[in-house]
């Protein structure tokens, strides 16, 4: 069983200490094991700590890791709408994408879709010419 | 148990709900000393505790332009400490040592874009401890004056990768990514400013010339004249909210020229030249080739995207023939009017209009990308760009260095009530163009016409500075290479003490080399130090507009990296200054300390900047971006707490309402009605056709439209030399100048133009003939004016 300062934990995670401070003061961390000057960190800190990271890097904010830490149960009742782009990139093919995406990821999205309506079209034309070469 | 504040019933209190607010930072007041070329401040902050626990407390703010800050003294019931100057690491670790301790211990800190976070650990519950900070930083000079701007907020800014939210309703966040920006905490932003800490200021000002007037355009200001070139500003009211920034305009009688120089402690000579720039000469009137690149971020919708429309709408008008122009709008994606330069004609104007009357703001702020596309339109064939934006951008050290490495100027006019002066003045500075902003209460056609003059057409090339005479002298930060008009040139400098010489200046205007001596001479003034401080920040902030975290690319950028970091260490050194590299700490042992005891860690909110909406950034479909970085499932909903929605619902159309008004002749006339008269300028310039004329059936109906044209630009307060439409002016002047027009006519043109030459006006309703279809008898009514105005003035044709 090992027991960290705080010192320790935060060289170890790579999370600065003022940074974990301000964790536990949003409980997004359990307080330290004791109080006073034998406070010290366990390992359930340096899980906690991670999973926060990983959280963060899917775009979670703090606010809402805090909640779902808190282990907050959906909602009843009608479920939050949210919306959709649709673009028809072919005159047969409609493609959907969530609207409220970061910008960096709808630009790539977006790129995606010039380039898959681009090779559409040049199938279409194909099938066209070949149609035509057909009479 | 202590009658605290709350106990008594003083205790702030949010004006919405009532709601009981606990500050850990009370207030935060400014005083200090503008000069021409810089100004030292010292800020106030008062911290109070009224947690049952230590605290920490982090308050973050953002840099005013060219600043650094220098030290702070942290004081007490029983203490006054000063800090001390330490290499990053080194300090952190001090200030958690210390707060280990159970110690007092202050740390200033500066992150990317300017950021600094004051954190203030161990505050015990109910003690009071003040910190008093020291700043110095630049100002926006201009030939008849400066603006000086300290930010009492941090506008919320885009970047891709940030985390927004709310974390409680009206309360809105953002994180910034770890890996990019290190552990900086951003301030939280409050909907509804009015039960934040108290904030005032008191500051002087030193002109060099005499003052004509000193104003805010942001602040009630109660202004003291001490002699003709020095002045004092307070707030006029007891105390406001921090929820938009200081400005200052400070104007003088004339254009002032000078040197400011002194001894710095350790006895060497410090000088600042200041050079108008008419004294280089007059500008050139060749065709000039401009990108105008156009923020429509969520950040400008509202008064800013408005102000911002008006503000190109008035400089394509100001447009020559000869001319070309390009016009760019973007947010995360970008459009362009045209993919190429196009030329000047009525037919492009009306298309750039148009284009322009389809613009609304709404997604990120993707920046660089909108300077791209602008620089490749102007590649092989060179220009300016005009920028229009708030600048609310996170990450612009990367954004400077595209824009350097794609080697066109850049002029930023800056829109907003909390625009990032600090990052325009530096993007314009870096790539050799020039710089303005302006406020949510100021008319955007004149600051826009102002800059928009200045742009594609320098008064000087090639500028070098040489020194003769001046022991050790040199030469530091590098002047510009360029001078516009309505900027000076300034150039800062060192010598070895006491000593006196001449600055050799040189320059190309019109193609012709010209130089001009100037003497300088260092005396005993304590400026010296001040001086010595404006360059050190002023250096500093160069070199951190250059660093890149982390380093983009192979190890040859990661070499560079290292270098400018050693090079901001040595500044810091040297100058005593604060940097990036170099944090200021201070840890106070008070009697009683506790060692070990966890302090709870408290983010102090600032308000949301007055002119940016609330639901731009922090609501659930936020205009700016979206807090969901990835979106984490193909198929299904946001979640959103019931507070959330709560939110939602309260501040849906929370909308900008300006506070001033106008009097008008006995009558109140709103900012609406100041704002139909803008675009009723604005209008008219645009009508003007590309030979200077107004449009009409025939060369006699368009003499008369032009006409009355040039009296309503005259009535409005513009000659052929000032007033924001001097261009416009001046095109109907030489268009009615060459139109044929009988004997009669000629005489009464003859007499307007005279009148515009004189900067002389006429009364009458000019506007609304001119709007009614000029008719012949305006010919009789203008002869009528002329005639009086004649007898008033004696000699009129």
């Amino acid at each position: 069983m090992t027991e960290l300062t705080l010192a320790e934990l935060a060289e170890q995670t790579g999370v600065p200490e003022r940074t974990i401070r301000y964790y536990i003061a949003r409980g997004l961390l359990p307080p330290p094991l004791r109080a006073g000057r034998a406070a010290c960190y366990g390992p359930e800190h340096r899980q906690a700590l991670e999973r926060i990271r990983r959280l963060q890097a899917k775009g979670l904010t703090l606010a809402e890791i805090a909640r779902r830490l808190a282990g907050e149960a959906p909602r009843d009742g009608l479920p939050k709408p949210s919306p959709w782009w649709s673009y028809p990139v072919a005159e047969d093919v409609v493609v959907w994408v969530r609207a409220d995406a970061a910008p960096w990821r709808l630009k790539q999205v977006r790129e995606a879709l010039l380039d898959l309506a681009a090779r559409l079209r040049t199938n279409q034309q194909e099938d066209e010419n070949d149609l035509d070469a057909g009479d | 148990m202590p009658a605290t504040e709350a106990a008594l019933g003083f205790a702030p209190r949010r004006a919405a709900t009532g709601e009981e607010l606990d500050l850990a930072m009370q207030s935060l007041w400014l005083a200090g000393r503008i000069l021409p070329v810089g100004a030292h401040l010292v800020v106030r902050h008062t911290f109070r505790s009224q947690e049952q626990k230590p605290v920490e407390v982090i308050y973050s703010f953002a840099l005013p332009r060219d600043a650094a800050l220098r030290r702070f003294r942290v004081s007490g019931e029983g203490f006054s400490v000063r800090s001390e100057l330490k290499p990053v690491g080194e300090a952190v670790r001090a200030y958690e040592e210390g707060l280990e301790e159970g110690h007092l211990a202050t740390l200033a800190r500066t992150y990317r874009d300017g950021i600094v976070n004051l954190t203030l650990g161990n505050l015990r519950p109910g003690e009071t401890v003040t910190v008093l900070l020291e700043i110095l930083c630049g100002v926006e000079l201009h030939d008849d004056g400066l603006r000086f701007r300290f930010p009492f907020t941090l506008a919320p800014s885009y970047h891709a990768r940030a985390r927004v939210g709310e974390a409680a309703p009206g309360v809105g966040e953002i994180e910034l990514p770890e890996d990019e920006f290190g552990d900086v905490i951003l301030p939280r932003w409050a909907a509804d400013a009015s039960g934040l800490h108290a904030i005032g200021f008191r500051l002087t000002v030193e002109a060099g010339a005499e003052l004509a007037s000193v104003g805010s355009p942001s602040h009630a200001v109660d202004v003291r004249l001490e002699n003709g070139r020095r002045g004092s500003v307070m707030l006029a009211r007891e105390r406001d909210v921090p929820n938009r920034d200081l400005v200052l305009d400070v104007r003088t009688r004339e254009a002032w020229s000078g040197v400011l120089a002194g001894l710095c402690r350790q006895g060497k000579g410090h000088f600042a030249v200041v050079i108008p720039s008419p004294r280089f000469g007059a500008r050139s009137e060749e065709p000039r080739s401009v990108v105008f690149v156009l923020d429509r971020s969520g950040s400008m919708s509202g008064a800013p995207i408005a102000q911002a429309l008006k503000a190109c709408e008035a400089c394509l008008a100001a447009l020559t023939p000869g001319d070309r122009f390009g016009l760019i709008a973007f947010d995360d994606q970008v459009e362009a009017f045209r993919s190429h330069l196009v030329e000047c004609s009525r037919e492009n104007r009306d298309g750039a209009r148009e284009f322009l009357a389809s613009v609304d703001a709404r997604g990120g702020t993707e920046l660089a990308a909108g300077l791209e596309a602008a620089a490749n339109m102007l590649r092989g064939v060179g220009g300016d760009i005009l920028l229009l934006t708030d600048g609310e951008v996170f990450g612009t050290e990367s954004i400077i260095a595209r824009a350097c490495a794609a080697g066109i100027r850049i002029h930023c006019l800056g829109i907003g009530s909390a625009s990032q002066d600090r990052f325009l003045a530096l993007l314009a500075r870096e790539t050799g163009g020039v710089s303005r902003f302006l406020t949510p209460r100021e008319r955007v056609d004149r600051g826009a016409l102002e800059l928009f003059a200045a742009v594609g057409r320098p008064v000087a090339r090639d500028v070098t500075v040489e020194t003769d005479g001046l022991p050790g002298a040199r030469i530091e930060p590098e002047p510009a290479r360029q001078v516009f008009s309505g900027t000076p040139l300034v150039i800062f400098g060192r010598t070895r003490g006491a000593v006196r010489g001449t600055l050799r200046v040189g320059w190309v205007n019109s193609g012709e080399r010209r130089a001009m001596e100037i003497p300088v001479e260092i005396g005993s003034d304590k400026l010296g130090e001040t001086l010595r401080l404006i360059r050190g920040a002023r250096l500093i902030s160069d070199w951190e507009s250059r660093t890149e975290e982390p380093p983009q690319g192979g190890a040859l950028d990661r070499r560079r990296q290292r270098r400018i970091q050693e090079r901001l260490r040595r500044l810091s050194e040297t100058y005593g200054l604060a940097s990036r590299e170099m944090a200021l700490v201070a840890v106070v042992e008070r009697p009683g300390d506790q060692p070990g005891e966890l302090p709870k860690t408290t983010v102090v909110p600032v308000g949301m900047p007055e002119d940016v909406e609330f639901d731009s950034y922090f609501e659930e479909q936020a205009i700016c971006f979206r807090a969901q970085a990835i979106c984490e499932r193909p198929i299904g909903f946001p979640s959103l707490s019931a507070e959330e929605a709560e939110f939602l619902r309260r501040f849906r159309s929370r909308a900008f309402q300006p506070e001033c008004r106008f009097i008008d002749t006995a009558r109140e006339v709103s900012l609406n009605e100041m704002e139909a008269r803008v675009v009723r300028r604005v209008e008219l310039a645009l009508a003007i056709e590309p030979d200077g004329g107004m449009p009409g059936a025939d060369d006699e109906e368009r003499a008369l439209a032009s006409l009355l044209a040039l009296l309503c630009f005259l009535a409005e307060g513009s000659t052929e030399s000032s007033g924001p439409y001097r261009f416009h002016v001046r095109r109907l002047v030489s268009f009615l100048e060459n139109v044929s027009l009988d004997e009669r006519q000629r005489r009464i043109a003859d007499g307007v133009i005279e009148l515009a030459r004189r900067g002389g006006r006429l009364p009458g309703n000019w506007w609304d003939l001119l709007k009614q279809g000029p008719s012949p008898e305006c010919w009789d009514r203008i002869a009528e004016g002329l005639a009086k105005e004649g007898e008033r003035l004696g000699d009129l044709p």
